[in-house]
C-alpha cells in the first residue's frame, strides 16, 4: 500500500514537472524569460494597396503579403530558396517540372492545401478557367500568361503531386511559379477574390484579424502553423510614413521594430542603448537608363538612340565613383555592383567593378568618336553634343537616390556630357516609357526589384521592349539568353549565367548606381529578428523579452 | 430665406457639378493609371489588357457618361490602387479620422483666438499685445512638421510616452497633432481679431456704450467684437474647410489616416475614382461651409439680409 501511495507521489510529482517544465523551456530564447502572448508593432512607411497576391507584390506589399500568404519555395536569410509548401521540386526531363507538396497544411479557415489548391492558383495566375471557377479576373503585375508562354498545362499526379509541363524547357520554372503565394480555392470560388483582399486567408503564420486602412494592420499568430511559429502572440503593422516619427516613436518605446532607416540616422541610432541596427542586401537596384533603341522601337522622330554604342556606356560607367556615393551618401549602406543581376539573387556571379576611371572613360568616348570642340568641355561628334536629357523621378525612391541621381549628372559632367536633368514625378516618367518618347539622347534614374530569387528576372530585362528595356540585347547576347533558358542542368545553367553576367557587365545597358541595403532598428526587447534579403520581414522564431 | 436657401442649394449643385466634371477630364490629361499596376518589365499588350480590365479602353465620353450616370448614386467606381469602392474609401477617411482632428484643431484655433486678439487689441503696444504678436509670428512661421516633430519628441520621447508619438483612436492621439494643426490658424486668427478689434474700438458705438457705462466685457465681446467678426467668420470657415480637406503634413508626422494622405496618394498613382470621389466631398464640404458662412453673417450683422 506504501508502495503504491508512493509511485502515486511520484508520478503526480513527475506529470508537474513536466506541465510546468514545457511552458518554462517554450518561454525562454536565449536563456532570456520571452512573453508568449505579447504585441510588437512594427513601423512601416506604408501601407499595403491589396492583400490579394495576384494583384501585385511590390516591396511594401510583400511585406505585408508574405506574413499571411506562403509560397511553395521559401527563402532563407541568405535569400537561398528553401521548401515552402513544396517539399521538393526537381525537373522531370527537359520539358516537365514536378513539385511535391507539404503534407498536413491549412489554411486559416481550416481548408486544406493540396494539388487541387496549386492546380486552381495555376488557372488563376495563367488566366485559364475563370470562367468555369466563376472567379473575376484582376489587374495583375505579372501576365504569367505572356511573362511565360511556354508553360502549357498542368496536372496533378496524385493528392500532393503537381507536374507543370512546358512547350520549350524552363530551367527557372521552380522560381517563377514556386514565389507566387497561394491563395485557397474553395474560399476564392465561394467568396470571391475581393474576399482575399477584405479578409485574407492564408497558410502563413500570422491570421490578419484587421486592417485600417493607411493606419494599421493587426495579425494574430496561427496556431496551426506548419512550420516553427512566431514566439509572440499578436503583431500589428503600424504606418508612420515619416522616418522621424517612426523613429521617435521606437525611442518612446510605443513600437518595437522601425522598418527603413534612413542610412544618415543609422550610425546614430546604433549608438544609443537599448535599440540594435541591423541591415541587408536587399534587391532594389538602381540605374540609369539609356536610349540605346533602335529607331524603329520608339517615338524616335528618325534618329537612333544616342547611346547604341556600347563604348558610350561603358565610359559612362567608368565615369561615375560608385563608391564615393556608397560612402558618402549612403554612409556604406548600399553596395556597388557591376553585375545585371542583384548580389543576393540566385545565380549572381561577382563581376570585375566598373573602376572609376575619368581618363580611360575619356578615351573610350573619343575611340567612339566623342571629342571636345570648344572650351566648354563638352563632347561633339558630327556636330552633335553629347547630351543626355535625364529624366528624374524625385520624391519616389527615397532621398539617398534623390542626392544620387544629381550626384552622378556632375560626375557625367566631368567627362564632357552635358546632363539636363528633367525632374518630374513617378507617373510621368511611366507615361514617357510606356508611350516610348524618351527622346533619343535620353535617359532615366529608376530602381528595380524583384519577387523571384532567380538571376533570369533581371537578365530578362534587355529582351523583349519593355517599360524599362531601352538597350535591347544584340543578337549574340539574345542568344546566350536563350541559351540560359533552355539549360536544364543546374550546374552548367550557373556557368551559363555567369557568362551572361560577365558580357552584360561589358556591354554595359545601363549605369549601374548602387544596390540597396535595407537598415531595421529593434528595440532591444525583441530576440532573434534577422532582417532578410528578399522584400519581407519574417518573425517565425522571433521573441520579445518580458 | 428659405428662397435664399434654395437659390444657394442650385448653385451649390452647379458648382459639385462643375468641379468634378473639370477634375474628371483633368486627371485623364495626366495620364494612364494602369502602368502603375504592372510590373516595370511589363509590355505594351499586358499594359493594355490591364487597361481593359479597368475600362479605360473605353471612348472619353463614353466613360464620362457612364460616370455621370453613377456618381449621383455616390458610386465613383473602384479604387484602382486598393480595389475598394472610391467613396466608401473616402468616406472611411473622413469620418473620424479627419472630422475629429480639424474639428478640435478649428475650436482650438477660435477659442484661443478670440481672447488672444481681444487681449492684444485691448492692451495695444503693451506687455499682453506684445507676447500676443510675438507668439503669433513665432507660430506662423513655424512650418507644421517641424512643430509636430518638436511635440512628438517633448511629449513622446523626452516625457517618455506622456502623450502617443503616432496614430488615432482616443483623446490622448488627438492633441499633439490638433495643436500642431491648429497653431497656425490660432495664430491668424489672433491677428485678425486684433486688427478687427483694433478699428472698431475707435467707432463712436464704443465709446457710446462705455459712455452710458455698459460694462467692460459686454463692451468687448457684445459689441466691438460681434462687429470685428465677418473676416473672422469668413477665414475660419475657409480654415475649417481646408482642415476637412485633409491636412497631409501634420496626417504624415503623426500617422493620422486622414484624407489628406489619401488623396495626396491617389494623385500620383493616378487613382482616378479616389480623386473624384475626394473632390466631390471636399467641393460638398466648401459648398456646405459657405452656405454656413452667409448664415453666421446674418445672425452677427442684421444689417446683412439672405434675400
Amino acid at each position: 500500500m506504501r508502495s503504491v501511495r508512493g509511485m502515486v507521489s511520484w508520478w503526480l510529482a513527475a506529470l508537474v514537472v513536466t506541465l510546468g517544465a514545457a511552458p518554462i523551456a517554450a518561454q525562454t530564447v536565449d536563456g532570456l524569460a520571452v512573453d508568449a502572448d505579447a504585441e510588437l508593432v512594427v513601423a512601416v512607411p506604408d501601407d499595403t494597396t491589396n492583400m490579394d497576391p495576384r494583384i501585385g507584390m511590390g516591396s511594401t506589399r510583400s511585406a505585408y503579403i508574405r506574413q499571411v500568404f506562403e509560397s511553395l519555395v521559401d527563402v532563407d536569410a541568405q535569400g537561398k530558396p528553401v521548401p515552402g509548401l513544396a517539399l521538393s521540386w526537381k525537373p522531370v526531363g527537359d520539358l516537365t517540372w514536378e513539385f511535391t507538396l507539404r503534407r498536413g497544411v491549412t489554411f486559416h479557415n481550416g481548408e486544406a492545401f493540396n494539388a487541387d489548391t496549386l492546380l486552381f492558383n495555376l488557372d488563376r495566375m495563367f488566366r485559364r478557367n475563370l470562367d468555369r471557377w466563376g472567379v473575376k479576373d484582376v489587374t495583375a503585375a505579372t501576365s504569367f500568361e505572356k511573362v511565360y508562354p511556354t508553360v502549357s498545362r498542368w496536372e496533378k499526379t496524385g493528392d500532393y503531386t503537381v507536374r507543370i509541363h512546358t512547350s520549350e524547357p524552363l530551367p527557372n520554372l521552380w522560381d517563377a511559379i514556386g514565389r507566387e503565394p497561394l491563395v485557397p480555392r474553395e474560399y476564392t470560388v465561394k467568396n470571391g477574390v475581393d474576399a482575399l483582399n477584405e479578409r485574407p486567408v492564408g497558410t502563413g503564420p500570422w491570421k490578419m484579424t484587421e486592417w485600417k486602412r493607411n493606419d494599421s494592420m493587426r495579425f494574430e499568430r496561427n496556431e496551426s502553423y506548419w512550420g516553427s511559429p512566431p514566439l509572440f502572440k499578436r503583431l500589428r503593422f503600424q504606418v508612420i510614413p515619416e522616418a522621424g516619427g517612426r523613429l521617435a516613436a521606437l525611442r518612446a518605446g510605443q513600437v518595437g521594430l522601425v522598418d527603413s532607416v534612413p542610412p544618415l540616422d543609422a550610425g546614430v541610432l546604433g549608438r544609443e542603448s537599448g535599440i540594435k541596427v541591423v541591415s541587408s542586401p536587399q534587391k532594389l537596384y538602381c540605374r540609369i537608363y539609356l536610349n540605346a533603341r533602335p529607331k524603329d522601337k520608339f517615338d524616335s522622330g528618325g534618329k537612333d538612340g544616342l547611346f547604341g554604342d556600347q563604348r558610350v556606356r561603358l565610359a559612362l560607367n567608368l565615369a561615375v565613383n560608385k563608391e564615393a556615393i556608397v560612402q558618402k551618401i549612403f554612409h556604406g549602406y548600399a553596395q556597388a555592383n557591376a553585375s545585371p543581376v542583384a548580389s543576393v539573387a540566385y545565380g549572381y556571379a561577382a563581376q570585375e567593378p566598373y573602376a572609376f576611371d575619368v581618363k580611360r572613360a575619356r578615351a573610350l568616348l573619343a575611340e567612339a568618336g566623342w571629342k571636345e570642340a570648344g572650351s566648354d568641355g563638352v563632347l561633339k561628334k558630327d556636330g552633335e553634343t553629347l547630351t543626355l536629357q535625364l529624366l528624374f523621378p524625385a520624391k519616389h525612391y527615397g532621398q539617398g537616390f534623390d542626392e544620387t541621381t544629381p550626384a552622378v549628372a556632375e560626375m557625367l559632367k566631368a567627362v564632357g556630357v552635358q546632363v539636363v536633368i528633367k525632374t518630374i514625378d513617378y507617373g510621368t516618367l511611366l507615361q514617357t516609357v510606356t508611350k516610348g518618347t524618351l527622346p533619343y539622347n535620353g535617359g532615366f534614374a529608376a530602381c528595380r526589384t524583384s519577387n523571384n530569387l532567380d538571376a533570369d528576372d533581371y537578365l530578362r530585362d534587355w529582351t523583349a521592349i519593355t517599360l524599362i528595356n531601352w538597350a535591347p540585347y544584340p543578337p549574340e547576347l539574345a542568344e546566350l539568353y536563350r541559351a540560359t533558358r533552355r539549360e536544364v542542368d543546374p550546374q552548367k545553367r550557373l556557368k551559363l549565367l555567369a557568362d551572361l553576367q560577365r558580357r552584360v557587365r561589358d556591354w554595359s545597358p545601363v549605369v549601374s548606381l548602387y544596390q540597396e541595403v535595407k537598415i531595421y532598428a529593434v528595440s532591444a526587447r525583441v530576440l532573434r529578428f534577422v532582417p532578410l534579403t528578399d522584400l519581407h520581414m519574417d518573425f517565425r522564431g522571433v521573441a520579445l523579452r518580458k | 430665406m428659405l428662397r435664399f436657401l434654395l437659390r444657394r442649394l442650385f448653385h451649390g449643385v452647379f458648382v459639385v457639378w462643375g468641379v468634378v466634371t473639370a477634375v474628371f477630364f483633368l486627371v485623364r490629361l495626366t495620364g494612364d493609371p494602369a502602368v502603375f499596376l504592372v510590373d516595370q518589365s511589363a509590355t505594351r499588350a499586358e499594359i493594355e489588357h490591364a487597361r481593359h480590365l479597368l475600362g479605360l479602353d473605353r471612348s472619353l465620353p463614353e466613360q464620362y457618361g457612364a460616370f455621370l450616370l453613377a456618381a449621383p448614386r455616390g458610386d465613383f467606381g473602384e479604387s484602382i490602387r486598393s480595389k475598394q469602392p472610391a467613396m466608401r474609401l473616402v468616406l472611411q477617411h473622413l469620418w473620424p479620422a479627419t472630422v475629429e482632428l480639424a474639428v478640435v484643431a478649428a475650436l482650438l484655433s477660435t477659442v484661443l483666438a478670440v481672447p488672444l486678439g481681444v487681449l492684444s487689441a485691448t492692451h495695444k503696444d503693451g506687455m499682453a499685445d506684445h507676447v500676443s504678436r510675438l507668439g503669433s509670428l513665432l507660430l506662423q512661421s513655424m512650418p507644421g512638421f517641424w512643430l509636430g516633430l518638436l511635440l512628438i519628441l517633448l511629449f513622446a520621447v523626452e516625457l517618455r510616452g506622456l502623450l502617443p508619438a503616432y496614430g488615432s483612436g482616443t483623446w490622448r492621439h488627438l492633441i499633439l497633432p490638433a495643436v500642431a494643426l491648429a497653431a497656425a490658424p490660432l495664430a491668424q486668427n489672433a491677428r485678425l481679431v486684433r486688427a478687427g478689434m483694433l478699428d472698431v474700438l475707435q467707432q463712436d458705438f464704443v465709446r457710446t456704450a462705455r459712455a452710458k457705462g455698459v460694462p467692460e466685457r459686454t463692451v468687448l465681446y457684445r459689441h466691438a467684437f460681434k462687429n470685428a467678426a465677418i473676416p473672422f467668420i469668413t477665414v475660419t470657415g475657409l480654415s475649417l474647410g481646408f482642415m476637412l480637406s485633409g491636412a497631409i503634413i501634420i496626417e504624415t508626422v503623426f500617422a493620422w489616416p486622414g484624407l489628406g494622405r489619401l488623396i495626396v496618394q491617389a494623385v500620383p498613382g493616378r487613382d482616378f475614382p479616389v480623386i473624384q470621389a475626394g473632390v466631390f466631398v471636399f467641393a460638398l464640404i466648401f459648398v456646405a461651409l459657405n452656405l454656413l458662412v452667409d448664415l453666421l453673417y446674418a445672425v452677427v450683422d442684421p444689417r446683412v439680409r439672405l434675400s
